[in-house]
């Protein structure tokens, strides 16, 4: 493909290395994700239930757990990032590539998801959940059968948004020796101002970015009744 | 049986002052029974009820159920007990993922796949709505969502139903057809119905017996016949007139109608039926006994509980001293005379 080469003279020269750097991303992607929504899903289920008028009720777990999630969210990510790095090398082992950033991408995604779970919880209708209790349902019953499932459409969307802002994530900490497409861009398009490739790199984000949109939306869409 | 005895309930407002929703409410009502809570917004019916399967905790009081005290229940206990009490709302509350079946099957428990299908069609079959298995509630009317409703309270074969407004939202004729559900099923099960309304429709159309609340209390109880054809508390008495046509006078006259102006001599009076028989022809009789005229001009009688309650507006035409003796005669056959208009000299 002669006419790649004239156009992207650089990538084709680094075609494997952008092979890795993408693998990189969906790596960080998918191991941080994945944490970050058992967890993120587990805080916001406990504050939807133990804020005050909620069905397990309980001030002191929702008042620790509320201002640790404004704290974390109140960090920015860069700062975070270099903040975590003992705590990471301490867990991982490591503090640099893909390792060692899962721990901070997971203490800076966690809180947001936390919320938009929360968020997406709050829009069950009060009267879904007292039909449920009228109904001899438990409290872990209507987190599981009423909570989860009549939400399940705005926790798809939440799920969305946090995989697309988590992956402005992995591009910073690419700065700080995760690899990846964030690292690669700034590497070779930045600091080498090879257009070719940030231009690329950005084209590999937009269609991934849309990708995840449009499946999100379908697949909440097809939860909508 | 369900005993409720000096329940009271309280609430914190936003402004952090203390709102006593229930307020020493002691009640009982029987097996088999159609009982009535009315009151107007804010009266505490809702809470009150919400009190019988502890969706609200009393914070003083007892609530028994057969014998069963329910505030000391453990948690498992009194999830097991609220199985076998149904509950329907004002504003259904179907879960909108889940079809008909589903929301139907949502409380059945320890059931094969088949038998669950089986009990829901039967539940289905029951509430007269047999064709809808497969829709979702947004595909459905309100008075068919409420039917559903009623199949998944009944799921559990329960022996109470608590309906909290469930008509309210509703059109007159579907709240008619839901009412007459909630007639049949009573019947038919044996089911005990408690109805929390604001409609004094709702309690006529239904219940043997009835309860007003007020400002957290209950300030009259007892036969639906009594509470309506002789209401004592003036709560009470504004209810029973919003549903009687015998308060239309009351605007007639204050618009100066024509048809309530009275000519000299004669006097306008409300009638009112507090006993059961009124069989007997009183105004014609009265009329050829007395030898005056009754001219009728609004009458407003209504079966309620199996007997007869309302009245009719009258105006008496004749001399002074026998339209006194009519209205005296009433007195003794136990109708209710109110003079609205004298126009005697």
């Amino acid at each position: 493909m002669p006419e790649l080469k004239v156009l992207l003279p650089n990538l084709i020269k680094r075609l494997p290395e952008f092979w890795k750097a993408c693998g990189d991303t969906l790596l960080m992607e998918v191991w941080s994700g994945s944490i970050i929504f058992v967890l993120g899903l587990i805080f916001g289920i406990i504050l939807t239930v133990t804020k005050p008028g909620g069905i397990m009720e309980n001030k002191p777990v929702y008042q620790i757990l509320d201002k640790i999630i404004n704290l974390f969210r109140s960090i920015p990510f860069i700062i975070l990032l270099t903040a975590l790095m003992p705590l990471s090398r301490a867990i991982m082992g490591t503090a640099i590539y893909v390792r060692g950033v899962i721990v901070p991408l997971v203490f800076g995604a966690t809180p947001f998801f936390s919320r938009q779970v929360e968020s997406a919880l709050a829009q069950t209708d009060k009267g879904l959940i007292e039909a449920a209790l009228s109904m001899g349902s438990s409290p872990f019953e209507v987190i599981f059968r009423v909570y989860l499932r009549e939400s399940l459409a705005p926790i798809i969307r939440a799920v969305t948004i946090t995989i697309i802002s988590l992956l402005g994530l992995t591009a910073m900490a690419g700065a700080v020796g995760a690899g990846g497409l964030g690292d690669f861009a700034i590497r070779y398009g930045h600091d080498r101002n090879m257009i070719d490739i940030t231009w690329v790199t950005v084209i590999v984000l937009v269609i991934g970015v849309s990708v995840v949109q449009w499946l999100g939306e379908y697949l909440a869409r097809r939860n909508t009744h | 049986m369900i005993e409720l005895e000096h329940i009271v309930k309280n609430f914190r407002s936003d402004n952090d002052k203390l709102i006593h929703a229930v307020n020493d409410v002691s009640l009982k009502i029987n097996d088999g029974d159609i009982f009535g809570i009315i009151g107007f917004s804010g009266a505490g019916k809702s809470t009150l009820v919400r009190c019988i399967n502890l969706l609200e905790r009393p914070d003083s009081g007892s609530v028994k159920i057969d014998g069963v005290e329910m505030m000391t229940l453990k948690p498992r206990e009194l999830y097991k007990a609220r199985t076998k009490i149904g509950m329907i709302f004002q504003q259904f509350n179907l879960m909108p993922s889940r079809t008909v079946l589903q929301n139907v099957a949502y409380p059945l428990r320890n059931m094969t796949k088949e038998q669950i299908r089986k009990k829901v069609r039967e539940l289905l079959a029951l509430v007269d709505i047999p064709d809808k298995e497969n829709a979702y509630p947004s595909e459905l009317s309100g008075g068919q969502k409420q039917r559903v409703a009623i199949a998944r309270a009944l799921a559990n074969d329960p022996t109470i139903l608590l309906c909290d407004e469930a008509t309210s939202a509703l059109d007159p004729q579907t709240t008619g057809a839901i009412l007459q559900l909630l007639k049949d099923l009573n019947k038919k099960l044996g089911l005990t119905i408690v109805v929390i309304t604001h409609e004094m429709e709702v309690v006529k159309h239904i219940c043997r017996r009835a309860a007003v609340m007020d400002a957290g209390k209950i300030i009259e109880s007892g036969d639906v016949f009594e509470i309506f054809s002789s209401p004592k508390h003036q709560v009470t008495q504004n209810f029973v007139r919003t549903t009687s046509n015998l308060s239309k006078i009351d605007t007639l006259i204050r618009d100066k109608s024509p048809i309530v102006k009275l000519k000299p001599g004669e006097v306008m009076a409300r009638l009112v039926y507090v006993h059961a028989d009124v069989s007997e022809p009183l105004i014609s009789y009265a009329s050829r006994a007395f030898d005056i005229e009754i001219n009728i001009i609004l009458s407003d009688v209504e079966i309620v509980a199996d007997s007869m309650v309302g009245g009719t507006v009258v105006i008496f035409n004749g001399d002074s001293e026998k339209i006194e003796r009519t209205m005296q005669y009433y007195r003794d056959k136990n109708i209710r005379v109110e003079v609205i208009q004298d126009a005697r000299a």
